[in-house]
């Protein structure tokens, strides 16, 4: 699944996003190396303790990184990105979670159909693999995790469902969702899970991190 | 020290808001906090405020009572119209009232937003560090809730010696922005018309986004391409796949996949939020020092 060697940095295009942020992007479509290049970055941002910095939020193929203007100018932030960017990465051993799903949305056989596969092959597919949690974002607590193989990646829906439940579990664009709180998706919704990542009250608030690996089960 | 409010009416969208709750956009939560901040921070000064939160209405005014209790408020933001007891006041302006006391405050010449401060602090919990109200997300303020009338408001805590402040002096002129992070993927012709045409603000806003009426087409034959999703800031506007426009706001989305032309800089994104619908609107771009430095000389 790694496909990254951080010995070899991918270039890099450092852009201000506003008068306040600047967004480190690794490329501009969603594939692997992309993603894991945002993650080191991010990771290697919170530890290098640079002043100034505000908030880094790593996402799919990018870095957003907040800061403080009078206390950092863009062009010294962006100096000291760049030489972050030529480190050697200090490898993080990602947690894995296991995650229970009822795999009985109402889009699953549908997309099991259009993969060419039953609905119990689909599922074996599915979670043949760990998946990486590749960011959250969209909504509170929403992670994206992936990539799934070539052969399970489907657009998403034509029409959109107005609101699924917290726990709805969703397919699209070679990637597995797992919803948080109640939103209106695009996505094909395969079925159900109990766990929460996002609890307004915890600190943090969400439990599942960029990173981290996934472990899909079926449950009845 | 403690007294009570009760909200008698309040138009669509009445929130609390604070400072808001910065740096959880890694969980998927955009911060919220006031639509304008320096009229936010205004009415603070007036009313001695002690703590953070207040309360952010829209357009149509708001009429609260107290029901016990002595404190002070202070209100300012766009220009409403305002009175106690049915007797008017100064807008900007502050007041001590006791219980038994009515305001009552009504649309006025310009603006969205208003704001409510008050000297001791707003009794609700923190969510996250905040009691900045997201609808969206259902977080914070009154069970994540817009105020509603017969909602009550419990207030504690002394209130410390209120400011005097000017008067907003109404600015105009275009609003200025930084290129945005896909600038690039627009030709050199539709950003020309970008920074020449006049668009006009539309009905579709609210704490999210304000969408922009392209009456000169400027983004009708641009193709969008559907790009990955990136982590999205207040101010930060989107070309929607219809061609819309959209200015994202305190409660935005915390990525977003639609195409970015620019940033609106910190100094004029509270003077956009007070621009009213059918106002007509044009984009300058400035470079991010020349935004900087504008920043410092405003606060």
């Amino acid at each position: 699944m790694s496909g990254f060697d951080s010995a070899t940095p991918r270039r890099a295009e450092i852009l201000p996003l506003g008068d306040c942020a600047l967004l480190v992007r690794f490329g501009e479509r969603l594939d692997d190396a992309a993603n894991q290049a945002a993650l080191v970055l991010a990771d290697r941002l919170a530890g290098a303790g640079i002043m100034g910095i505000k908030e880094i939020v790593p996402s799919l193929v990018s870095v957003l990184v907040r800061y403080a203007p009078e206390m950092i100018g863009p062009n010294r932030l962006a100096g000291e990105i760049a030489l972050l960017l030529g480190a050697k990465a200090a490898e993080r051993q990602a947690p894995i979670h296991d995650i229970e799903v009822r795999f009985d949305g109402p889009d699953v056989a549908e997309v099991a159909a259009a993969l060419g596969l039953g609905v119990d092959d689909f599922i074996l597919r599915h979670n043949a693999a760990p998946l990486r949690v590749l960011t959250t974002g969209f909504a509170p607590g929403f992670v994206y995790c992936g990539l799934h193989e070539e052969a399970l990646v489907l657009p998403r829906r034509t029409s959109v469902w107005p609101m699924v439940p917290a726990g709805s579990v969703l397919f699209a664009a070679g990637q597995t969702a797992i919803v948080a709180t109640d939103i209106p998706t695009g996505w094909h919704v395969i079925g159900q899970t109990a766990f929460r990542n996002f609890r307004p009250d915890a600190d943090p608030p969400t439990l599942l991190r960029a990173g981290d690996l996934i472990r899909f089960t079926s449950v009845p | 020290m403690s007294a009570r409010l009760r909200i008698l009416r309040a138009g669509p969208l009445t929130t609390i808001q604070d400072g808001g709750r910065e740096g959880l956009l890694v969980h998927g939560i955009s911060a919220s906090g006031p639509m304008d901040r320096s009229s936010f921070d205004r009415a603070g000064r007036l009313a001695g405020a002690s703590a953070e939160a207040g309360v952010e209405f829209t357009q149509a005014g708001i009429d609260v009572a107290v029901e016990a209790g002595t404190l002070r408020l202070g209100w300012a933001g766009g220009a409403f119209v305002i009175s106690v007891n049915g007797v008017a006041q100064d807008w900007p302006g502050s007041a001590e009232l006791h219980a038994g006391d009515r305001l009552s405050i009504t649309p006025g010449a310009w603006g969205n937003y208003g704001y409510l401060r008050f000297g001791p602090g707003l009794d609700l919990p923190l969510v996250m560090g905040s009691q900045s109200t997201s609808t969206r997300a259902r977080l914070g303020g009154v069970d994540g809730r817009a105020l509603v009338a017969g909602d009550v408001l419990k207030l504690v805590g002394q209130g410390k010696a209120p400011e005097a402040v000017e008067a907003a002096h109404r600015q105009d002129g275009p609003i200025r922005f930084i290129w945005g992070i896909h600038a690039r993927h627009f030709t050199q012709n539709v950003r020309e018309k970008f920074v020449t045409a006049v668009f006009r603000i539309s009905p579709m806003m609210d704490r999210m986004g304000v969408r922009i009426v392209d009456e000169n087409r400027v983004f009708e034959e641009a193709s969008i391409l559907s790009l990955v999703s990136d982590p999205i800031l207040p101010g930060d506007i989107q070309i929607l796949g219809d061609g819309t426009p959209i200015v994202l706001m305190r409660d935005h989305q915390p990525t977003g996949g639609y195409p970015r032309i620019g940033t609106i800089i910190t100094a004029d994104l509270d003077r956009l939020s007070q621009m009213r619908p059918g106002q007509t609107v044009a984009f300058a771009p400035v470079s991010v020092e020349h935004a900087q430095h504008l920043l410092r000389s405003s606060a």
